[in-house]
């Protein structure tokens, strides 16, 4: 499918700092994308230069196959990592000033923002001033305003900061609802867990520079090289006979309670696991043989370091 | 142009909700005549207490002593001939005792300046003039009495003449009566001192307010969300004219308070024959300047037509100022940053106060002219120019001169503005402003 978005070769320098060093990414449509990356890596940047906030030195950012223009913010919806809303007015009205800002009609704004607001339960809130608001009541503000108009694209910075685990999971449910809808979703976060659990394609950005760019599966299977974990019972000598010239140990193995032992093993990247697991079969009491999938902060902390 | 109306719509409804707003705006017009009431209220009520003064008189047989009057500011106590100084201090010493020793010296006919109040209590200008004044009455009588001649009270009196001016504006209409104005100088520079005053007030209270609702859009990233939502344009205009019509409502609320309160309070607080009364007084003690404040002050329609020019030039010089402040509130991310631009943009505001104050002395002088046509100072030098009665041509010109410069001026903080919304950090010097101008 043709990506919604397309960044191509974007450098960006601020006076003595390069922020993005020639970075390329495409998001395909009606996926949900990590933007990733330790602090000051520059997915900021990278976000403010697809809103049309800053203009990239050089390199070329492309929406809907053409080229991004200052109009095409409209379809965008971004929701910045620092939080803006207008503290002295009242919840119900900033919202609706909002999807107005964003094209909605008065009447339309007012009805589907009450249908958000009664969904993520804070329809009793609308009357209350910004200043009043907790935290995590704000985001939720925030959030709405975001979506209510339904853009194409939606551009969330640490969407999922400032939430307690039960909000956490609500949002997360909200933001598989939009793609389902059709929205595409670009979030940048440190939460590696919530990109195991929702998204499809991600990109790593270190120091300026896209390290890893993949769909979140490939990515994590890769990264696993082909090493699974045993668990048997019986000798480890006949163990280590029936995977030779199969596979390769990895490291040493461990005892687990109830006379279990613990094998880690790599097979050549091409080869079949059948013949593996039939030696095994034979020679010892497997208990279990399991492929071995690196988590997202594993593989956050090993590109980082440059180890992966 | 939508998306301006909204901006436009949020700031002015959110400004004009506020209590503060309310308050200033009903509020204001009661400080400014109780501030012109109070001095008048004090002094009537003021001193109320009747102050004793003993009096060593040294003069032969007390001439001067025994005519002083006692009334509701002083009271007089004669100390009995050759009485000394001395004597009057140690028994007098206390405030509760007298307010103070009056000391006449002998030669005080000869000598007007030989007078000396040695005081207990803090100094009082009422009782100071009050000595003064009759003091000075009883020295005149004397002395003219040296000169022995009959009637010579009647024959000063006629000499002493008072001359007032009335002073007419030609408006170039044939008709004798309907073709000149009475205008005054002292009254014109009044009420041009209040209109440049005023206009000041808002160009910076506003212009502030612009300035500063920047920078709290900056800092709380309100900002980042507006600008995906709308042109950095569309949201400086927005907020200029936003807060500029919340201006207006208040100058127009004003307006109405100050019309309404000459054309019908006055009226019926004094009577129509009152505010007669009060210009015929006024005009027969020879003030001809007081009958004019008092007539162009009830005159509904003057009041209405410089309300009307008044307008114009806040709009057009709030504008002009308001794009500046925006610029500035885009480039800075905190008040402090701001204060070095801000005290820029206040020179020519300073400047045109100055200015301000000579038009009294030669409302066309060279000077007075060029400040009432640079936008900069145009609108309060202009403003305070007025009321002696411009050609209407200069005040069309500085007008569309003001407009004119306001759209460019406009262009030019648009471009800063649209680079500076995006920036944090560092401030930026005059240096950066202009490079953000020039970006493409």
């Amino acid at each position: 499918m043709d990506p919604i978005l397309r960044i191509e070769n974007v450098s960006k320098t601020y006076t003595g700092h390069k922020a993005l060093d020639d970075v390329s990414m495409e998001v395909p449509r009606g996926s949900i994308y990590g933007l990733l990356g330790p602090n000051g890596a520059g997915k900021t940047t990278l976000i403010r230069v697809v809103n049309h906030m800053t203009i990239p030195d050089c390199g070329k950012v492309w929406f809907e196959n053409h080229e991004i223009t200052s109009d095409d913010i409209y379809q965008i919806g971004y929701m910045p990592e620092e939080r803006g809303l207008y503290k002295k007015m009242k919840v119900g009205e900033q919202a609706v000033f909002f999807a107005r800002m964003r094209g909605m009609a008065r009447f339309e704004a007012i009805d589907k923002l009450r249908q958000w607001f009664d969904r993520l339960g804070i329809i009793e809130w609308w009357d209350k001033k910004v200043e009043d608001l907790s935290k995590g009541m704000a985001q939720k503000v925030q959030f709405i305003a975001t979506v209510v108009h339904e853009p194409k694209l939606l551009i969330f910075d640490e969407p999922f900061s400032g939430f307690d685990p039960i909000n956490q999971n609500l949002l997360k449910e909200e933001i598989l609802g939009l793609r389902d809808r059709g929205a595409t979703v670009i979030f940048s976060t440190h939460n590696m867990e919530s990109v195991e659990e929702i998204c499809d394609d991600i990109t790593l950005i270190n120091k300026s520079h896209n390290i890893l760019s993949g769909s979140v599966e490939e990515i994590r299977r890769k990264a696993g090289g082909n090493t699974f974990q045993v668990i048997f019972s019986g000798d480890r000598e006949r163990f280590i006979s029936s995977v030779n010239g199969k596979a390769t140990l990895i490291g040493d193995s461990e005892g687990l309670i109830g006379g279990y032992t613990q094998q880690k093993i790599h097979i050549a990247d091409d080869s079949d696991i059948r013949p593996v697991i039939g030696a095994l079969n034979e020679n010892v009491n497997m208990r279990s043989f399991q492929e071995i999938i690196p988590s997202m902060n594993d593989i956050f902390i090993r590109a980082v370091n440059g180890t992966l | 142009m939508n998306k301006i109306g909204l901006i436009v719509e949020r700031e002015f409804t959110e400004r004009v909700r506020k209590k503060s707003f309310i308050i200033t705006t009903l509020l204001t017009p009661l400080f400014m005549i109780a501030l012109m009431v109070a001095p008048s209220l004090m002094m009537m009520k003021g001193g109320s207490s009747t102050k004793n003064v003993v009096v060593v008189d040294n003069t032969p047989g007390q001439f001067i002593g025994s005519k002083l009057e006692s009334g509701e500011t002083v009271s007089f106590r004669l100390l009995p001939e050759g009485t000394t100084l001395g004597q009057a201090r140690s028994q007098y010493n206390s405030p509760d005792i007298a307010y103070g020793v009056l000391v006449i010296g002998s030669d005080i006919l000869d000598n007007p300046q030989n007078l000396q109040l040695i005081l207990n209590d803090a100094s009082s200008m009422s009782v100071e003039d009050n000595i003064r004044n009759q003091i000075q009455g009883i020295l005149r009588t004397e002395r003219l009495a040296r000169y022995e001649m009959d009637n010579i009270d009647r024959i000063l009196a006629d000499a002493n003449v008072r001359v007032g001016i009335q002073t007419l504006k030609n408006n170039g209409q044939e008709d004798e009566e309907e073709g000149m104005e009475a205008t005054s100088t002292a009254a014109s520079w009044i009420m041009g001192l209040i209109l440049g005053m005023l206009l000041y007030f808002i160009l910076i209270v506003y212009g502030q307010q612009v300035l500063q609702s920047v920078i709290d859009e900056k800092q709380t990233r309100v900002l980042d969300v507006m600008v995906t939502s709308c042109k950095p344009f569309d949201l400086m205009m927005g907020k200029i004219l936003g807060i500029a019509l919340v201006a207006a409502l208040q100058i127009v609320i004003w307006a109405v308070l100050i019309i309404g309160a000459s054309a019908f309070i006055m009226p019926m607080v004094m009577g129509d024959t009152g505010i007669d009364a009060a210009m015929a007084a006024a005009q027969s003690a020879g003030d001809t300047e007081i009958a004019s404040i008092v007539g162009k002050f009830t005159n509904v329609g003057y009041l209405a037509g410089l309300f009307l020019e008044l307008l114009l030039y806040i709009v057009g010089g709030f504008l002009f100022y308001a794009s500046m402040y925006a610029a500035i509130g885009s480039a800075v991310d905190t008040p402090q940053d701001a204060a070095q631009f801000n005290g820029i943009i206040m020179m020519p505001v300073i400047v045109a106060i100055i200015v301000m104050m000579n038009v009294m002395n030669d409302p066309n002088s060279s000077l007075v002219f060029w400040c009432s046509m640079i936008p900069f100072t145009s609108p309060i030098v202009m403003m305070a120019r007025i009321p002696f009665g411009i050609p209407v041509w200069q005040v069309a010109v500085s007008l569309v001169v003001l407009y004119i410069s306001f759209f460019l001026m406009t262009w030019v903080a648009a471009r800063i503005f649209r680079v500076g919304v995006f920036m944090h950090g560092k401030k930026p010097s005059w240096k950066d402003l202009g490079a953000w101008v020039k970006m493409k």
